[in-house]
C-alpha cells in the first residue's frame, strides 16, 4: 500500500491545457543506522574500572546520580536498515487563454521501504512543496496558493497570496504576500504531529503571515528591505517579527562589496548579519568578511527567553588559477561567541573557534577532473578534521563517472564519543536524452567510535542510491524563457524536452 | 576599313604569336596544350573564330583535330566543345574587341588576341582566359586586379547578383583581395567604411563579390543597415564562408564583468552581431539594456551565440555564501535561475544522496550543527529532520536529565549554561522544553532564571505573553 502514491506519481502527468510539462526526479537509498540505547543497572551492579569510575559487569562506564539506585549507561543500539524512497514531481501547465497565466506545483511522495521507518523526512508519505496559479506579467506577477518565498529571513511557505509589481527601466521590485504560514524547513503547518516527535508544546493553529519587500536594482548597486510577520491567531500574539536589510556594491570592476542584516523586532535585538568584499578576476577570486549569527526562535517556543548569543566571526578565501587547468584554494574563518553570562565554575564549554580548508582541483585533459582537499573545524561542541579526494571521468555531458574517498575524525568536546570515518565509493550518471537520466552511487563507510569503555563499537555499512529522472512534455513554456534557464546544464537540463 | 585593319592587325598579331618560340608550357583553360600545338595552328582565329566573327563559334571544329588524331598518326581524342559558356562575372565580350584600343608610344592600336590572353612579357602560346592584370593595364594603369580603385570593378565585372552562371563553387574561388586582410578589417570597422566610402549606397566594388545574404553571415542588424540593404539578396553569396572573430574586447578577462557599460555607451556596436537573445543567454529578459538591441527575427540573422558560463563569483564555495547576494539581488539569479533551483537545496530530500551536504555529512555534521556554519533551519525542521533522527538513534531526551549522555564531564549538567546559550538550536535538535523546565521555571523546580544578555522582557511580554505564562504562569513580573 505504501508504494501506491509512489507508484502513481511515477506516471506521466498529461494536462487539458495548451501546455504542461513535469519532470519527475525519483530516488531511492539503501542504509543502515546504529544509534546508542539507554539502559540502567542497579549500583549495586556496578564494578570500579581500572581508573576507578563505575562500570557495568560487561565494561560499560555508567552515570550513577548521587542517591539513585540505579546507573544509568549507553549501550550501542540496534541496527536499523532503511530504504527512503522519495518522487518529486514538478508540473506545469500554461496558456489556459490568457498569456501569462500558469499552473504550477511541487509534490513530493516519500516513503521508506526499509525494514525499520528510520529515516527523517518521510512523514507525511505526501507532501505538497508548491502549487499555485500564477499570472506573470511584464510589470505584475501574482501567485495564489501554496507558495515559497526566499529571503533573507529564509525560505517562508505559506498558502495564500502574492504579489510583486517591477519597474524594470528603474530596477524597482515591490512584493507583497499573505496567508497562512507553514513551518520552517518544512512544507507542513506547525500544528502538524509530525513536527513533533518528542511530544512537545505545539501551536493549536496556524500562524497567519504577512510580508512586504522592495528592492532597487542598478548597475553599480543593489538594495533590499525585508518586512515580515507572524501571528497565532489562536492567541492572537506575535510568532515573529523581523526586517532584513541586504545590499550589494560594485565600486570596481573586480570588486564586489555585499552584506546584510536582519532585526528581530519581536525580541528587540539583532538576529544575524553579514558583510564581504569579493575581489574576482580570471586566475584569483577572494573574498573578506565578517559575519554575526544568531540564531532565531518563534515565540510559541519558550527558547528564546533563554538568551541565545550570537558569533561573530571574520573569514577570508581565496583561490588561485595557477594554470588554466589548475586551481588551489583555501579558506579560513575564525569566530568567538559573545559573552553567555552564565556562571557555571564547574564547566566550561569553549567559546572560540576556527575552521580551515585548503583544496586543489586539477582538469590535466578535458575528460577528467581531480579534486582533493585538507578540511578541519575545530570548536564548541565538535570538531573535525579529515581529507577527501575524488577523481572525475566525464568523456561528455551524458555520462559522468566519480570515485572517491576520504577520511576524517570528529570528536565530540561534552561526549566522550570520538569517531573516525573512512569512505570511499562510486558515483556514475548516464543521461540516454534530456528526458532520461540514471544516477547510481555505492559508498562504504568504516565508523570506528572510540571510548576507553565497551560502548566503542566499529559499525561499517554500504550505501547505496538510485535516481532515475524523467522529463515529459512540451516545453511551450520555456519558449518565453531565456535559453539560459532552458539549456541549464546537470540536474536541470532535464527540463529541456526535445 | 579601319576595322578590317584592325582585324587583319589581330590575324598576323595571332600569325606573330604561333610563328614564336612558344617554349613555356602553358595549358589553356580547357586542358589544351597551346604551347604543344604551337607549330600546328599558325593563328588564334584559325581555331576560334567566333573571337573574330561573332556569329560563329568560339571553339574550333572537333572534326578538324581528326586530320590530326585519326588514331594511327595520332591518338583519337574525344573533344567536344562546351555546351555552355564559361561560367563567370565578366562583362566581356569578343564583339567588343573592335571598339578597344590599347595605348602604345606610337599611339592607340588595336588590341590582339595576346594583349588579353597571354600575361605581359610571356611567351606567344602562354595561352590563358581573359587574364585581368592584362585589363588592368589598360583600365587602371599601376594597380594590380585586386587593388583596383572600385570604380574600376563594374568596367569589367557584373554584379554577383548578375552573374548567373557562377555556380556557389566559383563563387567560393574568388580571391581574396588584399585589403580584406589589413587588421581591422572584420571587426574594427574597416570594412564598412569602404562599403559606404563612395557617393553610392554601397562600393560597387563590394557588390562585385558579395550580396546582401552575405552581410547576413555576421550582420543581425542587416535591417537597419543602408549600405546592406542597397545589396541585393543572392543565396549564393554565402558560398563565400567567412568565420567572425571574437573582438579583442571579448578577450580581456574582465569582460564579462565591464560588457554591461560597454553595451551602455555604444549598443550599435553590439547590434551588430548580436541580438536581443545573446542578452537573455544568460540575463533576465527584463533587463533593460538589452532592449537596445534588435530582437531576433526570421528576416534578420543569427548572429553571435555566447555561451552560457557561470560567473567567477559562483565557483569557490559560492554554495555557502550565496545567501547575501541572493537576497539583495533577487533578480539577477532569476535571470538563470527557477525556483526549482531554490527548491532542490533548501527543501531536504530524504532519499538524495550527497548534493549540497559532500558525502559523509550526515557522520561529520555536529561541527557544522554546533557552530552554525549556515542557517541549517532554513532547510531543516528541527522536529521532523533533527528531533527525528536523533529520536532513532537514541540520542533525545526522553528521561531523567541525568542519564549521563554528555559524559565528557560529570559536572556538565551543572555547568551547562555557556554550551546551551552558545548553540541553543543544537540543545533543541535532542531537548524537548519541559526538559529546561524542570529547573529554569519560576513555577517550581530550581527556579534557575534562564534569561541573559539582551533580554527585553518587557518587549517579549508585549508581543507574545503567553511565552511568560510557561515559566511565570500569570505572574509574569515587568522585568
Amino acid at each position: 500500500m505504501r508504494l501506491l502514491p509512489l507508484a502513481a506519481l511515477l506516471l506521466p502527468l498529461t494536462a487539458a491545457a495548451q501546455g504542461y510539462r513535469v519532470r519527475v526526479d525519483t530516488r531511492w537509498q539503501t542504509v543502515a543506522y546504529r544509534g546508542v540505547a539507554l539502559d540502567s543497572i542497579p549500583v549495586a551492579d556496578t564494578v570500579s574500572s581500572p581508573g576507578g569510575g563505575p562500570v557495568s559487569s560487561d565494561g560499560f562506564a555508567v552515570r550513577c546520580p548521587p542517591g539513585a539506585a540505579y546507573c544509568t549507561f549507553f549501550r550501542p543500539g540496534a541496527i536499523r536498515r532503511g530504504g527512503p524512497a522519495t518522487s518529486t514531481v514538478e508540473a506545469s501547465a500554461w496558456v489556459f487563454g490568457i498569456r501569462g497565466l500558469s499552473l504550477r506545483a511541487t509534490g513530493r511522495v516519500g516513503v521508506d521501504l526499509g525494514t525499520a521507518d528510520v529515516w527523517p523526512g518521510t512523514n507525511p508519505a505526501v507532501q505538497l512543496l508548491e502549487g499555485y496559479a500564477e499570472y506573470a506579467g511584464r510589470r505584475v506577477t501574482t501567485r495564489l496558493g501554496r507558495l515559497i518565498i526566499p529571503s533573507r529571513l529564509g525560505m517562508t511557505g505559506f498558502d495564500g497570496a502574492g504579489l510583486t509589481v517591477r519597474d524594470a527601466t528603474h530596477g524597482i521590485e515591490l512584493q507583497g504576500y499573505g496567508g497562512w504560514g507553514l513551518a520552517r524547513g518544512v512544507a507542513l503547518p506547525a500544528t502538524s504531529p509530525a513536527l513533533n516527535p518528542l511530544d512537545d508544546f505545539q501551536p493549536l493553529q496556524r500562524q497567519l503571515i504577512v510580508g512586504a519587500g522592495g528592492g532597487w536594482t542598478s548597475a553599480l548597486a543593489d538594495a533590499r528591505v525585508e518586512y515580515q510577520r507572524e501571528v497565532d491567531p489562536h492567541a492572537r500574539k506575535f510568532v515573529s517579527e523581523r526586517i532584513g536589510f541586504d545590499g550589494a556594491l560594485r565600486p570596481a570592476r573586480d570588486v564586489r562589496v555585499s552584506g546584510g542584516a536582519d532585526y528581530d523586532l519581536a525580541a528587540g535585538w539583532w538576529g544575524s548579519a553579514e558583510a564581504a568584499v569579493a575581489y574576482v578576476t580570471q586566475r584569483v577570486r577572494g573574498t573578506l568578511g565578517a559575519r554575526r549569527y544568531c540564531p532565531h526562535f518563534d515565540l510559541w517556543t519558550i527558547w528564546g527567553a533563554f538568551s541565545p548569543v550570537p558569533y561573530r566571526s571574520l573569514q577570508a578565501s581565496v583561490a588561485y588559477a595557477a594554470l588554466s587547468r589548475f586551481e588551489l584554494r583555501g579558506r579560513y574563518e575564525r569566530y568567538r561567541y559573545d559573552e553567555a553570562a552564565t556562571e557555571t565554575p564547574l564547566f566550561n564549554a569553549k567559546r572560540d573557534g576556527w575552521r580551515a580548508e585548503l583544496g586543489v582541483t586539477a582538469t590535466p585533459v578535458p575528460a577528467w577532473t581531480f579534486d582533493a582537499g585538507y578540511q578541519r573545524e575545530y570548536g564548541p561542541g565538535a570538531s573535525v578534521a579529515g581529507t577527501a579526494a575524488a577523481i572525475t571521468y566525464q568523456p561528455s555531458r551524458r555520462i559522468r563517472a566519480t570515485l572517491l574517498g576520504s577520511s576524517f575524525d570528529r570528536p565530540l568536546e561534552f561526549r566522550f564519543n570520538d569517531v573516525g570515518v573512512r569512505t570511499f565509493g562510486l558515483d556514475a550518471q548516464f543521461a540516454t536524452s534530456e528526458r532520461f537520466r540514471i544516477g547510481l552511487t555505492a559508498h562504504h563507510y568504516s565508523e570506528a567510535h572510540h571510548r576507553p569503555d565497551a560502548a566503542a563499537f566499529d559499525w561499517n555499512q554500504w550505501r547505496a542510491s538510485l535516481r532515475v529522472v524523467m522529463a515529459f512534455g512540451d516545453a511551450a513554456d520555456l519558449r518565453g524563457l531565456p535559453p539560459s534557464i532552458q539549456m541549464l546544464p546537470g540536474d536541470r537540463s532535464a527540463r529541456t524536452p526535445q | 576599313m579601319s576595322g578590317r585593319i584592325r582585324w587583319l592587325g589581330l590575324t598576323f598579331g595571332c600569325l606573330a604569336i604561333s610563328a614564336g618560340s612558344a617554349r613555356v608550357a602553358a595549358q589553356g583553360p580547357a586542358g589544351f596544350d597551346h604551347a604543344r600545338h604551337a607549330r600546328v595552328f599558325p593563328s588564334c582565329t584559325a581555331c576560334h573564330p567566333g573571337a573574330e566573327n561573332p556569329d560563329t563559334t568560339l571553339w574550333p571544329d572537333p572534326v578538324r583535330c581528326t586530320a590530326c588524331h585519326d588514331g594511327m598518326t595520332m591518338p583519337r581524342i574525344s573533344w567536344q566543345p562546351p555546351a555552355a559558356p564559361h561560367p563567370s562575372n565578366l562583362k566581356f565580350v569578343h564583339d567588343l574587341v573592335p571598339l578597344m584600343t590599347r595605348a602604345t608610344p606610337q599611339g592607340p592600336q588595336p588590341l590582339g588576341c595576346r594583349d588579353c590572353h597571354v600575361p605581359a612579357g610571356a611567351g606567344p602560346m602562354d595561352v590563358h582566359r581573359g587574364l585581368p592584370e592584362r585589363c588592368i593595364e589598360c583600365h587602371a594603369p599601376g594597380a594590380s586586379h585586386l587593388t583596383a580603385p572600385d570604380t574600376v570593378c563594374s568596367t569589367c565585372h557584373l554584379p554577383l547578383v548578375r552573374a548567373a552562371s557562377l555556380r556557389p563553387a566559383d563563387i567560393a574561388e574568388f580571391p581574396v583581395p588584399p585589403s580584406h586582410n589589413t587588421p581591422g578589417f572584420v571587426t574594427g570597422g574597416v570594412h564598412g567604411r569602404l562599403a559606404t566610402g563612395t557617393s553610392q549606397p554601397v562600393a560597387p566594388s563590394c557588390a562585385t563579390c558579395h550580396a546582401r545574404d552575405f552581410c547576413l553571415t555576421c550582420h543581425v542588424d542587416a535591417p537597419e543597415r543602408p549600405a546592406i540593404q542597397a545589396l541585393e539578396p543572392d543565396p549564393r553569396a554565402r558560398a563565400i564562408v567567412v568565420h567572425l572573430p571574437r573582438p579583442p574586447s571579448h578577450d580581456d578577462p574582465s569582460f564579462l564583468t565591464r560588457h554591461g557599460s560597454m553595451v551602455r555607451a555604444n549598443p550599435q556596436q553590439c547590434a551588430t552581431c548580436h541580438t536581443r537573445e545573446s542578452c537573455v543567454t544568460c540575463h533576465a529578459p527584463s533587463q533593460s539594456v538589452g532592449l537596445a538591441l534588435h530582437p531576433a527575427a526570421p528576416d534578420r540573422a543569427i548572429g553571435a551565440q555566447p555561451r552560457r558560463v557561470p560567473p567567477p563569483s559562483h565557483r569557490e564555495n559560492f554554495v555557502g555564501r550565496h545567501a547575501s547576494v541572493a537576497a539583495a539581488t533577487p533578480a539577477t539569479c532569476a535571470g538563470c535561475h527557477v525556483r526549482s533551483d531554490c527548491l532542490q537545496c533548501h527543501r531536504p530530500n530524504a532519499a538524495g544522496p550527497a548534493g549540497y551536504h559532500p558525502v559523509g555529512f550526515l557522520q561529520r555534521h555536529p561541527a557544522a550543527a554546533y557552530s552554525r556554519e549556515t542557517r541549517c533551519a532554513d532547510c531543516h525542521n528541527t522536529g521532523s529532520f533533527c528531533q527525528a533522527c536523533h529520536a532513532t538513534a537514541g540520542i533525545v531526551s526522553n528521561g531523567p536529565l541525568r542519564a549521563g549522555y554528555h559524559d565528557a564531564s560529570r559536572t556538565f549538567i551543572a555547568g551547562h549554561g555557556q554550551a546551551a546559550r552558545q548553540s541553543l538550536e543544537s540543545c533543541t535538535a535532542c531537548h524537548a522544553e519541559r526538559d529546561c523546565l524542570t529547573c529554569h521555571s519560576a513555577l517550581g523546580g530550581r527556579r534557575f532564571n534562564p534569561h541573559g544578555p539582551g533580554f527585553d522582557a518587557q518587549r517579549l511580554r508585549r508581543k507574545n505573553s503567553q511565552m511568560c505564562t510557561v515559566c511565570h504562569g500569570s505572574a509574569i513580573p515587568d522585568n
